[in-house]
């Protein structure tokens, strides 16, 4: 292998790369490294760089606190909610996009809402709830008040629009001339949908469903007010380590840990797609 | 047979293609020759389907097509900038029209081998169309269109964009595939050596509105009119500005801006008496047609300034000035010419088409040869 000359512009770009890869890494470390110290050594100072590493923290959060519950309720109200809405939003994408449906009025329409903060219809969306959970139907679809019916609806109304701002754009890069080619080939409209159109969108699906699933995940305010117990979920979870004796650094340390851990990995998984679908454009034949 | 009836397309304020009637018989070779923006493609694309028609119908085989969705009008297309599904291998591209209409697996292999092997892609099946290049997704392009048999085939500038060698030998198999499928094509282009290579008959439209529509030979020498006249042909007709005037009753060209004069034909003092006095004559050259001496003698009779020489190797072109008009003419390369010299030009009745206010009122009686 040929030697590659190691430049001062080189060692400069490393040392700044690598200054500013500690101050954003950091705080990850010191979370999941607190997560393992037996309570005492937390709160040391000088910290303690070096410790027993110890599980008894999880073992806590899971046991003691119920994260367990919180961690599957959240799985469930973002996997839904985000699935509903990239089913949602790919098709009225898709159809903004092509047909221009609404002539761009309804699209912005659309837009609008997500201009709105949640605090504002906070108490409505309460009421609401409150109402249909004591009806026979709400019941049957878990839409009450500590029901995770509710924080699948508010989710999937809160990025909807933004889904579909996103996808609108991918689909807008897609050759209008594969779709004719398509139907000459002898493919119907929603055949041409699903075997051309659809793969061709996959990085804008993909990087769709990361932003809506994060923004579930990460979701505080709708998800401390409608639920309580049944429904609660990791974000609201990890706030309840913060007691009237005090903050559970440990065992929220290690909440906060296992909260991470799911996102890291679909991001991980997904990344190709999200490297070529944030380049837009990406699509040519 | 493949007909459109007044078929008007407008986007918005701009008319595409204005009451364009144009017939395509079975079997038929038909080009449609324009330059860009005269609603070539857009035609194109209302006979397959993509297109609806403002006003008028596309006609096949006696019915009309209104309505009739792209995926059951049996016709295949390539498209301009190829359209190859970039996420399907070349294989899964050929393949792409014969999965729709259900064949079975291992047909679908020996066809796409087989129209592989004739394209020369065999061993690109494998591949996506972004690691192609542009003369290898030209190839899948066409081999997804003549994979099947298609009532008709639309060819949209299928090879107008690859280099100069590989067009030369694309339209040669183009012409022999077509040619061996019996098939109804029509093929779009802006390239006049393509439109009279390729064409059983030619249409030429410009703005949407067909100039004129016929044999290749029929289009070239009798030109209906002065566009198709100056779009058709290489290099392009020049057009010399004429004033007409009748002398001791004989009908004579002065040639503006000189006091050359030529005798007009018969056909051009009956049109006048006939029609009247149009507003402009103007007499087109082909360069091919005329041709230049550097001395007067009983035919080169005309003068003109040696403008501008090109040598193109077997034969020269030169770029005489004939007051404001200039008259490009075919020279053989032994004729040394240089510029501002006087050249004498061969102009005559024999070998001009005569424009009066743009529609051709006469042809060179010579075209046979």
């Amino acid at each position: 292998m040929q030697a590659k000359t190691f430049t001062m512009a080189d060692l400069i770009r490393y040392t700044l790369v690598i200054a500013i890869l500690i101050v954003f890494l950091f705080p990850i470390y010191w979370m999941v490294s607190t997560s393992f110290k037996p309570p005492p050594d937390i709160l040391t100072r000088p910290p303690k760089w070096t410790f027993q590493p110890t599980l008894s923290n999880y073992v806590y959060a899971f046991e003691e606190a119920n994260f367990a519950l919180f961690l599957k309720n959240t799985l469930i109200v973002s996997v839904i909610s985000s699935t509903i809405v990239i089913v949602l939003a790919s098709l009225a994408a898709y159809s903004f996009a092509r047909y221009n449906t609404g002539a761009g009025h309804l699209m912005f329409f659309f837009l609008t809402t997500r201009m709105m903060p949640g605090i504002a219809v906070i108490i409505p969306f309460f009421v609401i709830f409150k109402v249909i959970g004591g009806t026979a139907i709400g019941q049957a679809l878990s839409l009450g008040l500590d029901r995770l019916g509710a924080l699948v609806v508010c989710y999937t109304v809160f990025n909807l629009p933004f889904a579909i701002w996103l996808m609108h754009s991918f689909f807008q890069d897609i050759p209008r001339e594969l779709e004719d080619s398509a139907r000459l080939d002898g493919y119907s409209r929603l055949q041409v949908l699903w075997r051309v159109v659809l793969p061709l969108a996959v990085p804008g699906i993909a990087v769709t469903a990361i932003f809506t699933l994060i923004f579930s995940w990460n979701e505080f305010l709708f998800a401390f007010l409608l639920t309580r117990d049944v429904a609660r979920t990791i974000t609201v979870g990890v706030a309840g380590f913060w007691t009237q004796r005090g903050i559970m650094w440990g065992p929220l340390s290690a909440a906060a840990t296992v909260c991470v851990v799911p996102m890291l990995v679909f991001a991980l998984v997904l990344q190709r797609y999200i490297v070529r679908g944030l380049t837009f454009g990406a699509v040519r034949g | 047979m493949l007909e459109l009836r007044s078929v008007t397309k407008e986007f918005g304020r701009t008319v595409a293609v204005n009451d364009l009637s144009i017939t395509c018989e079975e079997c038929e070779f038909l080009v449609i020759f324009g330059p860009a923006g005269a609603g070539k493609t857009t035609s194109l694309r209302m006979i397959a389907g993509v297109l609806e028609p403002t006003r008028g119908e596309v006609y096949f085989r006696g019915q009309s097509l209104k309505g009739v969705p792209p995926e059951h009008r049996n016709m295949s297309m390539v498209f301009e900038y190829y359209a190859l599904y970039s996420h399907l291998s070349v294989f899964e591209n050929l393949a792409f029209p014969l999965k729709a209409r259900r064949y079975p697996g291992d047909e679908i292999k020996r066809f796409v081998a087989q129209m592989a092997e004739i394209l020369q892609i065999s061993e690109l099946l494998d591949r996506r169309p972004g690691f192609l290049s542009g003369g290898q997704r030209q190839r899948v392009a066409l081999g997804r269109a003549l994979i099947r048999d298609a009532d008709v085939f639309l060819l949209d500038e299928p090879i107008s964009h690859l280099d100069a060698k590989l067009r030369h030998q694309m339209r040669a198999e183009l012409k022999a595939m077509c040619a061996e499928k019996d098939a109804t094509v029509i093929h779009v282009t802006h390239d006049s050596r393509e439109a009279m290579a390729l064409s059983d008959r030619v249409a030429v439209i410009n703005k949407g509105k067909l100039m004129q529509i016929g044999a290749p030979d029929e289009v070239f020498h009798r030109p209906a009119n002065e566009f198709v006249a100056g779009f058709l042909g290489e290099p392009p007709m020049s057009f010399v500005d004429v004033e007409y005037a009748e002398d001791d009753g004989r009908a004579v060209f002065l040639i503006t801006g000189t006091d050359a004069r030529l005798p007009a034909s018969l056909e051009v003092s009956a049109s006048v008496r006939e029609r009247g006095l149009p507003s402009s004559f103007r007499l087109g050259a082909r360069a091919t047609e005329v041709s230049a001496a550097l001395s007067r003698n009983e035919t080169h009779n005309v003068p003109g300034e040696a403008f501008v020489t090109e040598t193109l190797g077997h034969r020269n072109i030169l770029t005489a000035k004939l007051g404001k008009n200039l008259v490009q003419v075919v020279t053989p390369p032994e004729l040394t010419i240089k510029v501002r010299d006087t050249v004498w030009l061969n102009l005559s009745q024999e070998n001009l088409h005569v424009f009066a206010d743009g529609l051709a009122v006469a042809h060179p009686r010579r075209q046979s040869n």
